[in-house]
C-alpha cells in the first residue's frame, strides 16, 4: 500500500490531476457554475479539437521531436476537402469528407515523414518549413477564402449531439457534439498502437535512443515515416471536426494553436527529450489548458490579465512536469548504476 | 506667326472643350480587384449611377487579382488616356502614391476610399466616423434588447484601434438615449482574437457567469456570428441578443434562423457612388464644404475628419436583416 502510494506521488500525472482538481474547485467557488452539467459538456466540447491535435503532438514528442505543422496541415486538408465537396455539390453523408481528409492528411504527413524519417532531419526544422509551405499552398496556390457554407452532411454532423445537457437552475443547454466520438476513437486506436504493437514500442524506443532502437532491431526510418503519416491523418481529422463544429471553414482559424497544444502535452508529463509519457497524462495536460482558457471569465480574471494568467500556468506547470521527469530519469540512472555496482 | 499660333491654340482649346462637353467627363473607378464579391457589389452601384447620369462617361475598371503593382500600372494607363477623374480604392497606400501624383500633375481629379492616409488626393471618402459607427451598432443592439438590460462589448483585441473606438462609441451612445442599458462592470470588454470559435466559447462563459446579461455588442466580423452560435446552442434565442459587424454571405443562415436580428456594415455600392458623385462635384468646380451632400444614401452630410481637410466621413452604415441579406451578393 505504502509502495503504491509512493509510486503514485512520484508520477507527474498525480500532480497535474491535483492542480486540475484545485482549479475545478476554484471555478466552482468563484462562479458556482463549474459542476453544472452544461458547463462540463462545454469544456468537453472545447476539448475535442485541441485533444485530437494533442495526441498527434504527443506521439511526435515521444519519438524525440517536435511537430509544429499540424495546425497548417489541418487547415490545408480541411480547406481542400470542404472546397472540393462544395464545388462538386456533395449532398451525401459525412463519410466522404472524412475519407478525403484522411487521405490528404496521410499524404501531407508522408511529406513530413519523408524528410524526418528517411532524410533524418530534425522534426522541428522540417515542420517549421512545411508549416509555412502548407499555409502558402493554401493562401497562394489555392487562393483560400472563408467558406461560409459547408456541405450539408458535414453541417448536420457538426451540429448533431450525443446528448443535450441542461442546467436545471439557469435553463441553459449545451450540446455534447458527436465529434467527441472522433476524439474517443483516436484515443482508443492510439492507445492500442502505443501499448500493444511493436510499432508503438518502436516510437518509445526511438525517443529514448535512436541508435539503441536501431540495434535492438527497430526500423527507425520506417517507424518515423509511418508515425508522421499517422499524425498527419489524425491532425486532418481534427481540422475537419473543427470545420463541422464551426459550420464554416475559416482558413486561418486554427493557425497558432500549436503552442498551447504542445504546452499541454508537456504539462502532462511527457518528456521533452522523448521516450517517456502517457496518453492519460497528455489528455490531462491538454484538458488543463482547455479548462483554463475557457474559465477565465468564470473565475473572474479581467480580460487584460488573461494571457498573463494562462502563460504563468504554462511556465509553472511545464516547469514542474519537466522537473519531475528529470528527477525520475536521474533516479532511473542511479538504479542502473546501483545495479551495475552490485 | 505668334498670332497664328495663339489662334490655333485657342481654337484647339475651344475644340477640346466642346469635345469634353459633348462626351461629358470620363470618370473611372479603380477597385482593389475585379473578382472580389465586395467590389463586384461596388461595380453594381457604379453602373447604376452611370445609368442615371448619362451626361458623363462613368465606369469601373479593375485588375483581375489583388496586386499593388497591377493597380499602379492600371492607374498609370488611365493617366496616359487622360481621363478626367480617377476614384481609387488602394491596395497598398505607399505603392499607389507615385501614380496618384502623376495623375494630379496631369490635372486629373483623384478621389480615394479607404485611403485616409494618402497624400496625393483631392479627397478621400470614409464610410463613417468610428465613434458614430459604434453608436449605430449600439442602436441596433438596443432595439433588439428592447432598450433595457445588462450588456457588454467584444473586440478582437484590447489593442485593436478601430474596434475599441467602435466599442467606446457604443458605450457612450448607450449612456445617452437608453437609460435602461447598463454596462457589465465586471467584464466591460472581452476579446475574440478575430476568431469565431473563441467568440463562441467566450460568449458561453459570459452567459453562464452572468445570468442577467442580455446583450453583447460585437465589433470584429467574427464576434456577432460567434456569439449568435452560443445563444442558439444555450437555448437563449429571444432572451439574449447580439449585434455587430458581419458580412451578409457568411451570416445568411444565422440571420434567417433568428439567432441574430441585425448585423451592420457599409455598402460598397454606395461608397462607389459617393466617390463618383464627389468627382463630378470637383470637376464641375462646385464648392466642397462640410456638411457635404452627395445625393447618395448615407453620404448626405459628410463632415471632414477632425484635423484633416481631405478626408470626408459619411454615415454610410447599413443594417443587414433576414429580409435584405440575400440582396447584396457578397
Amino acid at each position: 500500500m505504502k509502495k503504491k502510494f509512493r509510486k503514485l506521488i512520484s508520477r507527474t500525472e498525480f500532480y497535474i490531476a491535483l492542480v486540475f482538481l484545485a482549479l475545478c474547485l476554484l471555478i466552482q467557488l468563484r462562479s458556482g457554475q463549474f459542476f453544472t452539467p452544461n458547463n462540463i459538456v462545454d469544456i468537453l466540447s472545447a476539448l475535442v479539437v485541441p485533444g485530437i491535435f494533442a495526441v498527434g503532438a504527443f506521439m511526435v514528442i515521444i519519438s524525440g521531436g517536435f511537430d509544429v505543422s499540424f495546425p497548417a496541415l489541418a487547415s490545408l486538408t480541411s480547406f481542400v476537402t470542404t472546397k472540393v465537396l462544395l464545388d462538386a455539390g456533395w449532398q451525401g453523408g459525412v463519410w466522404l469528407p472524412f475519407l478525403i481528409a484522411l487521405v490528404l492528411g496521410a499524404l501531407l504527413g508522408a511529406f513530413n515523414g519523408l524528410f524526418i524519417g528517411y532524410f533524418e532531419l530534425p522534426a522541428m526544422i522540417v515542420t517549421l518549413g512545411s508549416s509555412s509551405f502548407f499555409k502558402g499552398l493554401m493562401q497562394g496556390a489555392l487562393n483560400s477564402k472563408q467558406l461560409a457554407v459547408i456541405p450539408v452532411g458535414m453541417r448536420s454532423f457538426g451540429t448533431s449531439a450525443l446528448f443535450v445537457a441542461k442546467n436545471v437552475e439557469s435553463g441553459l443547454t449545451s450540446r455534447m457534439p458527436t465529434t467527441f466520438l472522433v476524439l474517443a476513437g483516436v484515443l482508443l486506436v492510439t492507445w492500442f498502437l502505443l501499448n500493444r504493437t511493436m510499432f508503438g514500442r518502436g516510437i518509445y524506443a526511438i525517443g529514448g535512443n535512436p541508435v539503441s532502437a536501431h540495434r535492438a532491431g527497430f526500423n527507425v526510418r520506417r517507424t518515423r515515416f509511418l508515425l508522421l503519416v499517422y499524425v498527419g491523418m489524425i491532425s486532418a481529422l481534427a481540422g475537419l471536426c473543427r470545420v463541422c463544429m464551426m459550420q464554416q471553414m475559416h482558413p486561418t482559424n486554427m493557425l497558432g494553436m500549436e503552442m498551447n497544444v504542445i504546452a499541454g502535452v508537456v504539462l502532462g508529463g511527457t518528456a521533452i527529450i522523448g521516450g517517456a509519457g502517457t496518453l492519460f497524462g497528455c489528455m490531462l495536460g491538454t484538458g488543463l489548458i482547455v479548462l483554463v482558457e475557457n474559465s477565465m471569465i468564470l473565475i473572474g480574471i479581467p480580460t487584460v490579465w488573461k494571457d498573463a494568467f494562462v502563460g504563468a500556468l504554462i511556465v509553472i506547470g511545464t516547469g514542474i512536469s519537466a522537473f519531475q521527469v528529470n528527477r525520475a530519469r536521474r533516479a532511473g540512472l542511479r538504479n542502473v548504476r546501483k545495479g551495475a555496482a552490485l | 506667326m505668334k498670332k497664328t499660333l495663339a489662334l490655333l491654340l485657342s481654337l484647339l482649346l475651344m475644340f477640346s472643350c466642346v469635345a469634353a462637353l459633348a462626351d461629358g467627363y470620363e470618370i473611372v473607378v479603380v477597385p482593389k480587384d475585379e473578382s472580389n464579391p465586395w467590389f463586384v457589389r461596388m461595380k453594381t452601384g457604379v453602373d447604376e449611377y452611370a445609368a442615371a447620369h448619362p451626361e458623363d462617361t462613368i465606369y469601373q475598371k479593375g485588375t483581375p487579382e489583388i496586386d499593388a503593382t497591377l493597380q499602379y500600372q492600371l492607374v498609370m494607363d488611365l493617366v496616359a488616356q487622360e481621363v478626367d477623374a480617377i476614384c481609387v480604392v488602394p491596395v497598398d497606400l505607399a505603392s499607389i502614391e507615385p501614380a496618384l501624383k502623376a495623375a494630379m500633375d496631369a490635372g486629373i481629379v483623384v478621389i480615394a476610399h479607404e485611403g485616409a492616409a494618402l497624400e496625393n488626393v483631392d479627397y478621400d471618402i470614409e464610410a463613417f466616423n468610428n465613434e458614430l459607427y459604434g453608436a449605430f451598432i449600439m442602436d441596433n443592439l438596443a432595439a433588439a434588447m428592447g432598450e433595457e438590460g445588462l450588456y457588454t462589448t467584444m473586440v478582437a483585441d484590447l489593442t485593436n484601434g478601430s474596434h475599441n473606438e467602435w466599442a467606446d462609441g457604443g458605450v457612450k451612445r448607450a449612456g445617452e438615449p437608453y437609460p435602461g442599458m447598463t454596462l457589465l462592470a465586471d467584464e466591460p470588454r472581452v476579446e475574440s482574437h478575430d476568431n469565431g470559435d473563441i467568440a463562441y466559447n467566450v460568449a458561453k462563459e459570459l452567459f453562464k457567469k452572468y445570468p442577467d446579461l442580455k446583450g453583447v455588442m460585437g465589433t470584429s466580423s467574427f464576434d456577432a456570428p460567434g456569439i449568435a452560435r452560443a445563444i442558439e446552442e444555450l437555448g437563449l434565442s429571444g432572451k439574449v441578443f447580439t449585434a455587430g459587424t458581419g458580412m451578409p454571405g457568411d451570416n445568411a443562415a444565422l440571420l434567417k434562423s433568428g439567432a441574430v436580428q441585425y448585423l451592420t456594415l457599409w455598402d460598397p455600392a454606395l461608397a462607389g457612388q459617393a466617390m463618383v458623385a464627389l468627382a463630378q462635384k470637383v470637376l464641375n468646380g462646385e464648392a466642397v464644404a462640410a456638411p457635404l451632400d452627395l445625393g447618395v444614401e448615407g453620404y448626405g452630410a459628410l463632415e471632414f475628419k477632425a484635423g484633416s481637410d481631405t478626408v470626408l466621413e459619411g454615415q454610410g452604415w447599413i443594417t443587414i436583416t433576414a429580409e435584405n441579406v440575400d440582396s447584396f451578393g457578397f
